[in-house]
């Protein structure tokens, strides 16, 4: 079974905690370059958590080209251990999108898109036309629910696999995880990433409820300790071909890749 | 490691958390209860956050029901000896925790050995009757502690936890609050829940927890309960700057999995290859301590 983390963070950029203040949560703030993750920090956290691959994209960033450029190029390097996905900002970038994702795509290997703000057409018709998942994290408030904000997507864009990350909540947050489940079992194309959520009873439910295949796991590292991330799977105590679904088998299939 | 409070000699630790007698250790209801062999004993592995019994009205899923069978089956699982239980949040039976308390002793009577009752009020709504309730809560129940969220403790509270020589669990709304009732009360042992209040989700928290570890840095009583990290980095940040004798592993179940919660802490110190002894004071030794401060034993 090959154990593969659909997501862990590399390169630098604004991001959302900011690590020269003790990693304080702190919005982006455009200009300011306040994370970093180099490739050895990443190959190190799999390395202690039994990971074999990892899916890899840029943090939060002002501009997307040079960003998925690095992941690119760092996939290239170790194309055995990471998988690169890219990332655009749908409204910074509006215009542009279509040729650099199909560019970051067909011609430099990266497996699928991360974007940051809600989706725009542009956006989603360039993914949909390129056959790969669309990664989304909608930012309101705690407690909200961000998951009702994938109706329309999922409705207009049947054809592309979303993907939630944290299951909707960075921490245990009941809502954000009961959400979760519920749209995951409404929304034929709605999956969700189990990193930063460490709410073992939500995901038993997720696994019990929802078709197994929608829960893919994830660390969030090397910014999380993504042994944590692991024993949580662990503690799911999933049938075997469950287990090995959800650490590598569900997210290789979506990116259309082989075992 | 440098902070202002090392930990105590392994001797001097063990007779602690021993609470000095023999008798005292039996009435814990311990595995390890035997004071003559204590030098070869395990310290417990003991849960200091533990949400337990029915709350009245159904709203959410984390102040409604705390099941003692689930708990006991994470706390094997998780290889917790003990853990230390408290009424739900939700405070609408008459507007009194006096009967969920009493569910609480209840169900220590029904495990011994498994679980030690900390008291919960509500200092507005039980204004002028909580030394009443508390002593006999205390003294006659056996229950061990107090444990409340916000809003600040009311002078009453505080005069009663710090005559009864019972540490008190709390979730403040912002860690200068805490810091406060510490300040005022030196003689109470004040544990910080989460290590800094969370403010709804961990992310947003990282400030309070920077804040709670400077706190236990400073005030020699206050101590961090270790549940809901998500940055766990930020575990091993409070070991290396509170110190292990400043540090109290609780869980937050049920909400949170204990299991998690335990193997986010012992992962912590392993990465800091922190000494075994100094683990079994985080894991329950430090909490051991302070519960044996009062001198008091437990019914069960």
């Amino acid at each position: 079974m090959s154990v593969v983390d659909c997501h862990m963070l590399l390169g630098s950029g604004t991001g959302w905690w900011d690590l020269t203040h003790g990693g304080s949560w702190r919005p982006p703030i455009h200009g300011q370059t306040r994370v970093k993750f180099e490739v050895s920090q990443v190959l190190e956290a799999c390395s202690r958590a039994g990971i074999d691959r990892a899916c890899v994209v840029s943090p939060v960033n002002d501009s997307y080209e040079a960003a998925n450029r690095l992941i690119a190029e760092a996939c290239e390097k170790h194309p055995d251990k990471l998988i690169g996905i890219a990332a655009h900002s749908p409204y910074r970038e509006e215009g542009r999108i279509a040729k650099l994702l199909t560019t970051e795509v067909r011609s430099m290997g990266l497996k699928a898109v991360r974007s940051e703000g809600h989706p725009s057409r542009e956006l989603l018709d360039t993914a949909g036309e390129l056959g790969i998942p669309l990664i989304y994290a909608p930012v309101l408030e705690p407690m909200q629910g961000p998951a009702r904000m994938f109706y329309m997507l999922s409705e207009y864009y049947p054809d592309i696999p979303f993907i939630l990350p944290h299951m909707n909540g960075y921490c245990p947050d009941y809502i954000a995880a009961m959400e979760t489940i519920h749209h995951a079992k409404l929304l034929p194309n709605l999956y969700f990433d189990t990193s930063a959520t460490m709410y073992v009873k939500y995901l038993e439910r997720a696994t019990r409820t929802v078709p197994i295949e929608k829960t893919l796991f994830g660390s969030c590292g090397p910014h999380l300790d993504a042994r944590v991330a692991i024993e949580t799977i662990r503690l799911l105590e999933l049938p075997p071909e469950q287990e090995a679904k959800v650490k590598g088998g569900n997210i290789l299939s979506l990116l259309k890749m082989a075992g | 490691m440098s902070h202002p409070f090392a930990p105590p000699a392994r001797r001097e630790f063990l007779r602690q958390v021993a609470g000095l007698t023999t008798a005292g250790a039996a009435a814990l209801g311990c595995t390890w209860s035997a004071a003559a062999t204590l030098e070869n004993s395990p310290v417990p592995v003991i849960d200091c956050h533990v949400h337990v019994g029915t709350a009245n009205q159904m709203i959410v899923p984390w102040n409604t029901i705390g099941d003692p069978e689930e708990i006991l089956r994470n706390m094997r699982k998780g290889s917790i000896d003990r853990s230390v239980i408290f009424p739900m949040t939700n405070p609408n039976w008459y507007g009194s925790f006096e009967l969920a308390n009493r569910e609480i002793v209840e169900i220590c009577r029904r495990y011994p050995g498994k679980f030690i009752g900390f008291a919960k009020h509500d200092s507005v709504a039980e204004k002028g009757r909580i030394r009443d309730l508390l002593l006999r809560e205390i003294v006659e129940f056996g229950l061990r502690g107090y444990k409340s969220h916000s809003p600040q403790p009311t002078l009453e509270v505080m005069e009663t936890v710090a005559e009864l020589k019972i540490p008190y669990l709390y979730h403040p709304r912002q860690v200068s609050d805490l810091v406060a009732v510490a300040r005022d009360f030196p003689t109470v042992d004040m544990i910080m829940a989460h290590a800094g209040p969370y403010n709804r989700i961990a992310s947003k928290s990282v400030e309070s927890r920077l804040e709670a570890i400077e706190a236990a840095k400073t005030h020699a009583n206050i101590y961090l309960e270790t549940s809901r990290a998500t940055e766990t980095s930020l575990l091993e940040k409070a070991l290396q700057e509170a110190g292990p004798a400043k540090l109290c592993f609780g869980s937050d179940a049920p909400d949170c999995d204990a299991r998690l919660e335990a193997f986010k802490i012992r992962n912590a110190m392993a990465s800091l290859n922190i000494p075994k002894e100094q683990q079994a004071m985080v894991l329950g030794g430090n909490l051991l301590r302070l519960v044996n401060k009062s001198g008091r034993q437990v019914v069960e």
